[in-house]
């Protein structure tokens, strides 16, 4: 008997655990992927739902009407097409072609779905006809505005601005962009309605030196005062990873390296941590997470797990081989070297006020990781200023303000008979202006010339704009 | 003498503390309150709901005094039971088609509750439990594999037996579920002979007997049911970690075998692993139960104001996700609690019992009960894949409700015995104190 009591108690914690587990994994879940859930295209409520319910209004930060519902219950867009424009994807539309967009990633909110008890007895005893909750955005539309105003005419890209210390997005542009009026119809490209700043995976090429300078910094001691001699190519196995325009950078220090962007030291440095390695601090960043982030759906950014080759190993350390990230995601980790290490969750929207206009509470975004430490987020920052100040990102430079950046330009075919993609990633060093930013520019060459170029614009903007 | 007296007393009160009032005061006030609610909701009113809002309390306070004032029994679990049991009624009420199903729900619960009271005389009663072994597997073997014969495929499994035909049908049932009860008599009577190892072998061939005639007729819900209560009841027995884990670990194998073998294994763990692959054919009813759970959200949609008729079977395999839409997010977490309490009620119970017979059948009870709700409430929210169970004393359905309200009646009989050693420990404490020899 005394035996037998042992086993049951043995067994029943182990049922008591199983149900505790289930129970915190469907709490899970459901907290982190219940919106997405309900805002399927599958969810039939939603339909039925946009008939006898007035949706909520959609604002920006400083509260421009971005989306509202007429008195005949139609769907408006922003007054302003350049506004309507530029936010497009980030909005979205009617028949939610933009399938990112806050119109359907968040119609349960806007349809008043997840509505609290207390707006829904206020619309009973008020006899106020049924309508869906407001939303204010951390965007800010005249800067987004702007942005796509300054966007290279006749490229394709995309351009996150983000407050790092906050993981506020301020600005979220994708080009090309669509009229939200024209949803659907022929006039518009298929590649339009894609919000490149979530779901555009690219090849980040240099400006993944990031990832590797902090593998290295975190791994090795002794790396700063490093003397590298780069004789314009090495060879992994049969392969050779040479710099850009065959440069030969001759001897440098790791600054230079970083400044000057040579991938001969990169790979080297890849080489030498290792794959083991170089996954884990690339999956510290957030590589290979199957992001889930509440306000919005960002796209999973890739480091290669299952790295074949000492020539990929090697490539991947200059962002090349199959390495892809999201714009966004790229932001998010600039913004995080500049706030020390700490890496913020992104945040779209900055309230939500049901009938009663009392604002509802939200989870805070908080910290999504810390990747790096503080020191080493200082030694990078330092490189990436110093890549601004005199390096490949001086186009980046704002007067009377600190950028600190890193340009990059992805190789998209092994031939280069494809111009490359233009990267610029930085932020702003000032406190009262934490500011980071990812821009790609589509085949843009150099991404020491149109992106920096349009990064620096944009910073700018957001200093003047942004209070 | 002293710590004898406080012995006395400490037993004094653990017999009342289980004597508690206030879990069926809220039950009638769920039961009166949602009941109204969907009286109102309709116009003209729903005069089924407002018949049921006078009934359901009248009959809780009925059953409880009933089944109190014969046996000494376990409140809480009865409690907890018919609670699940309102539940099902309301939800059936605010969801079904038609007023037919909650009827019917309420007929099967009157049946279960027969069926429990029924538990509790056969277990007071039962004496010679080993007499009972050899016909108990006969019967469960023949009625386990008669719709193999007689049956019909039901929802891609053969495990339903019709009297009847056609429109005609008079009762369908599954046996299934009646064989389960059973399975858990004859493996606690052969396993308490702690000497026999014939006899344990015994149990667990029996209990492999019964997966195999399972496997044929498809029902993946029960087979794994079937196999895990054997094996756990097998390892309290016998505490012999060796076999139980080559057990467990032939049951993976078995498992990944299967998911080699047949095509409607792989297709389950398909569905389940990437539903949004086909959202329209084989992942709609996953992906709309998932849809259904997050439209519920925190609070739900309302008694009534959701839409779970668009997940396929809303009413029995999905009743969960249909509960997450009505009622929300947070009630179905604490619904979630109701079974873990009846679970480690049981187990007490279990804990407390008098011989091994009455422990091991106790704890089987549970075992399985809590074992199937993991299982079907698990497959609902897509953390393992769907398997054809139903949830107890919730999901509407004659056979589960009659099985599993037996089982609880098992559990309570037991619970009673235990009251009634209890008591007579105590008598005896008190004829010593006042005559200390």
């Amino acid at each position: 008997m005394k035996e037998l009591r042992r086993n049951m108690r043995m067994v029943g914690v182990l049922l008591l655990c199983l149900f505790l587990g289930m129970g915190g994994w469907f709490g899970w879940s459901a907290y982190t992927q219940g919106t997405r859930w309900m805002s399927s295209g599958n969810n039939t409520r939603l339909n039925s739902a946009r008939k006898d319910v007035t949706m909520g209004t959609i604002t920006d930060r400083s509260g421009l009407t971005l989306a509202y519902s007429d008195i005949n219950g139609e769907r408006c867009y922003a007054a302003d097409a350049d506004v309507r424009w530029a936010m497009a994807q980030t909005v979205g539309d009617t028949l939610s072609m933009s399938g990112t967009g806050v119109e359907t990633m968040h119609a349960g909110i806007l349809l008043g779905f997840s509505g609290s008890i207390i707006d829904r007895t206020w619309q009973w005893l008020s006899g106020e006809e049924t309508r869906g909750d407001d939303i204010r955005l951390t965007v800010d539309a005249e800067l987004s505005a702007y942005i796509a105003d300054q966007f290279p005419e006749g490229y394709n890209g995309a351009v996150a601005l983000v407050n790092y210390q906050t993981g506020e997005i301020l600005a979220m542009v994708s080009m090309p962009s669509y009229e939200p009026y024209k949803a659907g119809s022929r006039d518009v490209a298929e590649s339009a309605y894609l919000n490149r700043c979530l779901q555009g995976k690219y090849t980040p090429g240099s400006v993944f030196k990031i990832v590797t300078m902090a593998a290295a910094l975190e791994n090795k001691t002794g790396v700063t005062q490093r003397i590298y001699t780069c004789e314009g190519s090495r060879l992994y196995g049969d392969v050779a990873v040479t710099c850009a325009g065959d440069t030969e950078h001759g001897d440098l220090t790791m600054q230079e390296a970083f400044t000057k962007s040579c991938n001969v030291t990169f790979a080297a440095l890849s080489y030498e941590l290792g794959g083991t390695e170089m996954i884990r601090q690339s999956e510290a960043f957030g590589f290979n997470d199957n992001f889930t982030f509440p306000d919005l759906v960002l796209y999973e950014s890739s480091y290669p797990k299952d790295i074949g080759s000492i020539a990929e190993l090697a490539w991947s350390g200059v962002g090349q081989a199959r390495v892809l990230v999201t714009p966004l995601h790229m932001a998010m980790i600039a913004g995080c070297i500049g706030n020390g290490g700490v890496m913020m969750q992104p945040l779209l929207i900055d309230q939500v006020t049901g009938s009663t206009g009392i604002p509802r509470l939200r989870a805070s975004g908080g910290v999504y990781a810390k990747p790096v430490s503080e020191s080493t987020a200082r030694t990078i920052g330092q490189y990436m200023k110093a890549a601004v100040e005199d390096g490949t990102g001086s186009r980046a430079a704002i007067d009377g303000y600190t950028v600190c950046g890193k340009t990059g330009s992805a190789e998209i075919s092994n031939d280069k008979s494809v111009e490359t993609h233009a990267w610029f990633v930085g932020y702003l060093e000032e406190k009262e202006h934490p500011y980071a930013i990812a821009v790609v520019v589509e085949q843009g060459g150099s991404g020491g010339d149109k992106a920096a170029r349009l990064a620096g614009k944009a910073l700018k903007k957001a200093i003047e704009l942004v209070d | 003498m002293t710590t004898k007296r406080m012995d006395l007393s400490a037993m004094k009160k653990a017999v009342r503390r289980s004597d508690a009032k206030l879990p069926g005061t809220l039950i009638i006030l769920f039961q009166v309150s949602a009941m109204l609610l969907l009286t109102f909701r309709t116009n003209p009113i729903d005069q089924q709901a407002l018949l049921l809002a006078f009934a359901m309390p009248l009959t809780t306070i009925l059953i409880t005094k009933a089944f109190t004032s014969f046996w000494k029994i376990d409140r809480i679990v009865l409690h907890m039971v018919l609670f699940l049991c309102s539940v099902s009624v309301v939800t059936l009420t605010a969801i079904a088609r038609s007023s037919v199903t909650p009827m019917n729900q309420v007929i099967f619960i009157g049946a279960g509750v027969v069926a429990m009271a029924a538990g509790v005389i056969f277990i007071r009663a039962l004496r010679h439990w080993r007499r009972w072994t050899i016909p108990l597997m006969g019967l469960s073997l023949i009625l386990i594999a008669l719709p193999i014969f007689i049956g019909d495929w039901k929802y891609g499994a053969k495990n339903w037996i019709e009297i009847g035909s056609g429109d005609n049908t008079l009762l369908s049932l599954q046996p299934s579920e009646f064989v389960k009860v059973m399975l858990l008599i004859v493996l606690a009577s052969c396993l308490s002979a702690r000497q026999s190892k014939l006899q344990t072998m015994a149990a667990v061939v029996f209990g492999a007997a019964l997966c195999m005639i399972l496997l044929v007729e498809r029902d993946l819900g029960a087979l794994v049911l079937y196999f895990l209560a054997t094996m756990i009841l097998y390892f309290l027995a016998t505490s012999n970690v060796l076999i139980t884990a080559a057990g467990l670990g032939a049951g993976a194998a078995g498992a990944v075998g299967a998911y080699y073998l047949f095509d409607y294994v792989r297709q389950r763990v398909a569905i389940w692993q990437n539903p949004w692959i086909d959202p329209d054919d084989k992942g709609y009813q996953i992906i709309q139960a998932l849809i259904a759970i997050g439209s519920g959200g925190w609070s739900g949609m309302g008694l009534g104001l959701g839409h779970p008729r668009n997940i396929p079977l809303y009413h029995s395999d999905f009743i969960y996700a249909a509960i997450c839409e009505e009622f929300g997010f947070v009630f179905a977490l604490l619904l979630l609690a109701v079974y873990a309490i009846i679970v480690m009620k049981g187990i007490s119970i279990a804990m407390s019992a008098r011989n091994r017979f009455h422990a091991l059948l106790a704890f089987g009870v549970v075992t399985m009960l809590g074992l199937q709700t993991l299982l079907i409430v698990g497959g609902n929210i897509r953390l393992i894949p769907l398997t054809g169970v139903v949830l107890p004393f919730v999901a509407s359905g004659g056979s589960s409700m009659v099985s599993s309200m037996g089982a609880i009646g098992l559990l309570l009989g037991i619970s009673s015995i235990n009251a009634d050693a209890d008591a007579e420990d105590i008598l005896r404490a008190e004829w010593q104190e006042g005559n200390p020899v």
